[in-house]
């Protein structure tokens, strides 16, 4: 079982939350090329270890959430609310 | 032909019989004796706030997220969400409980939404009413984690479901909130789910008869 502890609700089973995919930053469209955007679009990391994931709390808080997860392990050493949010 | 409109407003719970119309809704009158039961009480006014967190109206709403507070009015104020609240509060009064939210210039944006008819409201009592949750969701209801007031959404059934403790008399209560067309399902998956220790509907105005 992974638990997620949620920002706001607290520790809370995975079932409740929607993976949304790794955390990367949105390049700026006006200036990154068609091969950057292709990679922001398509290309994943997918590592064997800690990764930074985005996560929704469909049945709790509603938020999105920012996950630092272990893959292999599926512990999970933090969890923020994404974008900064208060 | 048009299908002439109703002024009878209907739960989305069927109620157990007897029925009759009190203010406007067609509810059951039946009374239980068990000592764990189950009620719709759809009827009760639902509005629902939304505001910046940190705003003035949070301040006046006087409630965080995960918790609940009993005004001296009566009305129910549910911290939902971050920057979520729920206003439950006596039949009809809901257009009284949306008008009493004030929203002062440069608060931000905020929004108050009656959703009377929209949700099913159940309310579950009884002292084996955290046995009953339990089968059914994965949050700790036990005094130290969930003391009275204390509110949470989570899965209840695989159903999002708002559930708010507010215990009636010294016995374990929740009120459990859901969008309008899976109440008749939390409904039916609770009753299956109390059985065992002997759950009974009872009316929405009904209070549960003492056993003697």
């Amino acid at each position: 079982m992974i638990l997620i502890p949620c920002p706001h609700c607290g520790p809370r089973n995975a079932s409740e939350f929607a993976w949304k995919g790794e955390h990367r930053p949105r390049p700026d469209p006006a200036r990154a090329s068609p091969a950057e955007w292709r990679s922001y679009l398509y290309h994943r990391a997918n590592p064997c270890g800690w990764t930074t994931e985005v996560w929704f709390h469909r049945a709790g808080c509603r938020r999105y959430v920012t996950v630092e997860r272990h893959t292999l392990t599926n512990e999970v050493r933090r969890a923020v609310p994404a974008g900064g949010e208060r | 032909m048009p299908e002439a409109l109703s002024p009878l407003a209907r739960s989305a719970v069927r109620p157990p019989g007897p029925t009759q119309v009190m203010g406007g809704w067609e509810v059951s009158t039946r009374v239980s004796t068990s000592s764990l039961w189950l009620a719709d009480v759809s009827p009760l006014a639902k509005v629902l706030v939304r505001a910046e967190p940190g705003a003035g109206v949070a301040a006046r709403l006087g409630v965080g997220h995960g918790r609940a507070r009993r005004r001296a009015d009566g009305v129910l104020v549910v911290g939902s969400g971050p920057g979520e609240w729920l206003l439950v509060g006596p039949p009809g009064s809901a257009s009284l409980l949306a008008g009493e939210v004030e929203v002062e210039r440069g608060e931000g944006f905020a929004s108050v939404v009656d959703l009377t008819h929209g949700r099913a409201l159940l309310r579950l009592t009884g002292p084996t009413a955290p046995m009953v949750l339990a089968k059914l969701c994965p949050v700790d209801l036990s005094d130290r984690v969930s003391p009275n007031l204390v509110a949470f959404r989570s899965f209840l059934a695989n159903l999002a479901t708002d559930v708010v403790r507010d215990d009636l008399d010294g016995s374990r209560s929740y009120l459990l909130h859901c969008e309008r067309p899976s109440g008749q399902y939390l409904y039916d998956v609770l009753i299956d789910a109390g059985a065992e220790w002997g759950i009974e509907p009872t009316g929405v105005f009904a209070p549960p008869a003492k056993e003697t």
